[in-house]
């Protein structure tokens, strides 16, 4: 049926968790570009057909007329779908890349999840930010949340070292450890999971 | 003098509220008001934000030469923390601009989400900074990229603009518009001109009204834009 696999795939984005990505469906994702063109194909005989026995394309309203106007738009469908796979995604991406493309690589479990392509256009975009705050020389990826305290504690998840050194000091984050650093200072680090904020 | 609040004029008390509204903390934090809930983007606020740099700046050299003469750590932290809410404000409100990633507010306006149609509409262009204008193209080249790797490429000839359908398409009917017509609470500033719930100036009916500062308004967005930019009203 028309149009039925590109469902499947945006049905595929839209069923996953909000602001996560799974991998990167090139299966599904070949299968409807190659719709796509067979959709070209078939339209295309279908107006040279037409051309052959001597009908205007635009005006002759006959069968063949009517079937290529729906293989066009099925494929217009298709593009759209294939369009909304791909940006929705790069929603995500960009928002990863706010949240940690400027500072570190990220995790590899989510980098799994990217198509080449992806994977650059994260790297592109974070450099677009990055060149957008050193022309502003202002850090706009900090702060993210209305600051209630200066100060924050803060519990060390995975075994930091002590090669961090933040702006008023520095410490080994051994994992487990607790530490009250500058909000600022661990923002980056609370944003990739390495330490969760100890609240109350 | 020995006047307390309690003995303030009612007038004394508007020109204290006056005053108030108009430092750049006040201004900044409306700006930045507008901008959350606004469904279009705004003139960016050029003036403002060049003085909440230079003051912001002011306050870290403060905050600095606090915490080195070594002065009662207490002032030094509320100094930092005043510090902190100036950056906050400052950064939230350019971050606003760029991003979508608002849960309140998911169909609000940001450069990322609509750069395509920013970049063909003149009036939302030029409300742009130099540097949201640059980031705005850079954006454009860069998801143009990867949808041309991804998906354009590989389809046929005749459907491989980003912006078109296809080629018979007459209009940009790839690009996402922004949503004018939705509804927003709008906070009177100062005493609006007879209003009508379509934007008309001239009424048809008599269902024209009047706001006074304070007043709170639903009202759909799109008739009541210039109310907005002439600072009229404010979004809440």
């Amino acid at each position: 049926m028309h149009g039925r696999k590109a469902y499947e795939l945006v049905k595929e984005f839209s069923s996953g968790e909000k602001g996560h990505l799974k991998i990167f469906n090139n299966e599904l994702f070949e299968r409807v570009t190659e719709e796509c063109n067979e959709h070209h194909n078939a339209l295309q005989s279908l107006i040279r057909k037409m051309q052959e026995e001597g009908l205007e394309v635009q005006t002759a309203k006959n069968a063949d007329h009517y079937g290529s106007l729906i293989h066009h738009l099925s494929l217009i469908r298709n593009k759209r779908c294939l369009m909304a796979y791909v940006y929705n995604r790069a929603e995500i991406i960009r928002d990863l890349a706010w949240k940690v493309g400027l500072l570190h690589e990220l995790p590899r479990e989510i980098q799994e999840k990217f198509s080449d392509s992806e994977e650059q256009y994260f790297k592109d975009h974070s450099k677009s930010l990055k060149s957008y705050m050193s022309q502003l020389s202002l850090d706009v990826n900090v702060d993210m949340v209305p600051p209630k305290d200066p100060y924050i504690k803060i519990r060390v998840l995975e075994d930091l070292g002590s090669g961090i050194i933040l702006s008023d000091k520095s410490a080994n984050f051994a994992r487990h450890s607790m530490h009250f650093l500058k909000r600022t200072d661990a923002e980056q680090y609370i944003a990739r999971g390495l330490m969760e904020e100890l609240t109350g | 003098m020995g006047s307390s609040a309690g003995e303030w004029s009612a007038e004394q008390i508007d020109d204290y509220e006056t005053l108030i509204s108009t430092t750049d903390v006040e201004l900044l934090k409306k700006a930045w008001r507008n901008e959350k809930v606004s469904p279009e983007i705004l003139p960016f606020e050029e003036a403002l934000v060049k003085r909440a740099k230079e003051q912001i700046q002011l306050m870290e050299e403060t905050v600095d030469d606090f915490v080195e003469s070594g002065h009662d750590p207490l002032i030094a932290s509320l100094y930092q923390m005043d510090l902190d809410r100036a950056q906050f404000l400052l950064r939230s409100y350019l971050r606003v601009r760029l991003q979508k990633n608002r849960p309140r507010n998911p169909s609000g306006f940001a450069i990322e989400k609509f750069m395509f149609y920013i970049w063909k509409t003149d009036t939302y262009r030029n409300r742009l900074s130099m540097e949201e204008e640059k980031f705005t193209e850079r954006c454009i080249r860069d998801i143009g990229k990867h949808l041309e790797e991804t998906v354009l490429s590989n389809l046929p000839d005749n459907y491989q603009s980003v912006l078109n359908q296809s080629v018979i398409s007459e209009e940009d009917d790839m690009v996402p518009e922004p949503l004018l017509d939705t509804f927003v609470v709008a906070k009177c500033e100062r005493t609006t001109r007879p209003l009508y719930l379509d934007g008309s100036r001239q009424s048809t009916g008599d269902d024209h009204f009047l706001m006074v500062p304070g007043d709170l308004c639903i009202l759909r967005y799109r008739p009541f834009q210039e109310e907005l930019m002439s600072g009229n009203i404010s979004l809440v």
